[in-house]
């Protein structure tokens, strides 16, 4: 008795403490998030960080890039979501012999989170070349899909607005916060013509101009990209397993 | 050749900043512990090196290797479980009495660019009173999201961190090797963690091929530090190594990436993307702590000049200037001195 006794006032206490906690915590979350933030992007506004690769300069620069585009679907329903599916799924040949044509692509994936559609890929050189060599060999995928996509009618058919479109994917290209943790400071000055060498800054507010620049720019890639074999294209890694190209 | 007394003024601007230095040690990197160990090359090193140490051997006869690992304080005091910097400097034993140093540190980078840098760095950064920040200073760094100022460690009553953080706040080539030391922790092991030479190096290829390199090490056992929010160990970092070491043999694999036309190579404040090819150049089984801690250890005399055929240093001013600094501290110490190739 008396040891369930202690054992009932332990969690009582327990579960007091622990929705203590979490209201604390809660509290904590909305008054950074709210208040805080807010705040501070009112009283010290940041520019969004363009999207896609830093600018190629030197040859291993120019190989594996990254490409994240996040697309808001119209339809934010799982009928919209399926409409999405499928337009992947029944351009299956036209993807396979795009990707086999352009011979610059590591690999691509169409993935849907929420109600979003997206396609992440890794090619080999020039961002502008790279869509627009796929516009000639699958723009009708694109099309399939950038017809599902928020403001998507106005760039297709993308063969008749080759540059609008290109524009329209850069727009959606999500931005890549380097690994380089002092790279945010970096971008950020850049973005206001700020290239000094410094002499009033402040490092410990770091934290902020990361928070600041996901508060205007919600979709980011992390990290400069993972890779087991980099420095090489797609041509130089198909051909050491002398599969072609 | 660097100025003698550069070497000297550099050499006494790190030791100003540990009063209790005991000159009969390093004046950095005090403490620290000598493993003996074997190095094994990769089959593709010799492709990129005409290095003794990267050219193929029999299994039975690997190239033999001495390693100090080490704290980065000048302080005689150990403290592993500080925020520091941690040091692995490798001898690897060649032919003929020879020898060959690489000399590497968990901090990807440099603070600073040159000597006269460095200088301005340790004079900002000279040691001042250190106390916990205020729950109120606290409070307005959360509102102003701020990175809080982290407690001092118990028993710390000085500091060099508010003179770093001033110097890379006017030096912005400073502030990514300084935030990177203010948050770099301490690793559970000494075999866990990755440790970078820094500066730029050349390889020479059988070919003939030069080509600019930096070396890392590492962990085959993988990478971790520490619990931050637990208080600091003094002394593990050394009882865990002979404990590990009795078991099983620890790895680490040397890592080479090679730079390409343009990379920087006389600047190690900025790192290379990470995007340029790496190779596996070997790999170093470290076998038993060294049963003569003063000979394997304290007594040697490492250099990031110790170089053999096949490597050359860059024109980088900071491993020029190390190389003098270190042959300064080996006189300080009364150590033997080991012969550099010819210049």
């Amino acid at each position: 008795m008396s040891r369930n006794g202690t054992s009932g006032g332990t969690s009582s206490a327990t579960s007091d403490k622990s929705l203590r906690d979490r209201f604390v915590a809660w509290l904590k979350m909305f008054f950074a998030a709210k208040i805080l933030v807010p705040f501070w992007a009112l009283l010290t506004p940041v520019k969004k960080l363009e999207g896609g690769p830093r600018p190629s300069v030197q040859p291993g620069d120019n190989v594996q890039r990254m490409m994240n585009l996040i697309m808001p679907l119209k339809d934010k329903s799982a009928i919209g979501r399926a409409k999405a599916a499928l337009a992947i799924a029944q351009n299956k040949d036209e993807i396979y012999a795009g990707l086999d044509n352009v011979g610059t692509v590591h690999f691509a994936r169409f993935v849907i989170v929420d109600d979003n559609i997206c396609m992440f890929s890794v090619y080999d050189g020039d961002f502008t070349n790279y869509i627009r060599d796929f516009i000639v060999t699958i723009g009708s995928v694109f099309d399939a899909v950038v017809e599902l996509v928020e403001g998507g009618e106005k760039v297709i058919p993308s063969a008749e607005n080759v540059e609008k479109f290109i524009d329209w994917v850069h727009d959606h290209d999500a931005y890549q916060v380097s690994d380089v943790a002092t790279d945010i400071l970096r971008d950020q000055e850049q973005a206001n013509g700020d290239a000094g060498p410094g002499g009033n800054d402040d490092l410990r507010l770091l934290p902020r101009s990361l928070i600041l620049q996901l508060n205007v720019n919600t979709n980011v890639s992390l990290g400069s990209g993972y890779r087991a074999y980099p420095g090489y294209s797609a041509a130089q890694v198909r051909q050491q397993f002398g599969v072609g190209w | 050749m660097t100025d003698p007394t550069q070497a000297e003024r550099l050499v006494q601007s790190i030791i100003a900043d540990f009063p209790d230095n005991d000159p009969k040690k390093r004046p950095i990197h005090t403490i620290g512990i000598g493993v003996k160990g074997t190095f094994e090359p990769s089959e593709v090193a010799p492709d990129y090196c005409i290095a003794e140490h990267f050219q193929p051997r029999p299994k039975d006869d690997p190239v033999k290797v001495t390693v100090r690992f080490s704290n980065g304080s000048g302080s005689p005091k150990q403290h592993d479980g500080w925020n520091d910097v941690r040091g692995m400097a490798t001898r690897f034993h060649l032919a003929n009495d020879g020898a060959t140093d690489l000399i590497a540190m968990t901090l990807g980078g440099f603070f600073v660019r040159s000597v006269d840098e460095f200088f301005d760095f340790t004079n900002s950064a000279h040691q001042t009173p250190v106390k916990p920040e205020s729950a109120l200073c606290k409070i307005i760094d959360a509102l102003s999201l701020k990175v809080p100022l982290p407690d001092p460690p118990p028993g710390q009553t000085q500091s060099g961190n508010a003179g770093t953080l001033d110097y890379a706040n006017k030096h912005r080539f400073a502030q990514l090797a300084i935030f990177q030391a203010g948050i770099i922790g301490a690793p559970v092991s000494y075999v866990r963690a990755v440790y970078h030479a820094v500066h730029t190096f050349f390889v020479v290829g059988p070919d003939g091929l030069r080509r600019p390199v930096r070396f890392s090490w590492k962990p085959v056992a993988g990478v971790q530090t520490t619990d931050p929010t637990k208080a600091p160990v003094d002394d593990y970092l050394q009882g865990e190594l002979r404990k590990r070491l009795e078991k099983w043999p620890a790895r680490m694999m040397l890592m080479m990436m090679i730079g390409e036309a343009g990379d920087v190579l006389e600047d190690p404040t900025v790192p290379w993307p990470a995007h340029r090819v790496r190779v596996v150049m070997g790999t170093l089984s470290l076998e038993e702590v060294a049963a003569d801690q003063v000979a394997d250890g304290e007594k040697l005399s490492f250099n990031p000049w110790r170089l053999v055929r096949g490597i050359e240093p860059s024109s980088d001013p900071l491993l020029k200037a190390r190389r003098d600094a270190y042959e300064v501290s080996r006189t300080r110490r009364g150590v033997t001195q080991c012969p550099f190739l010819p210049e």
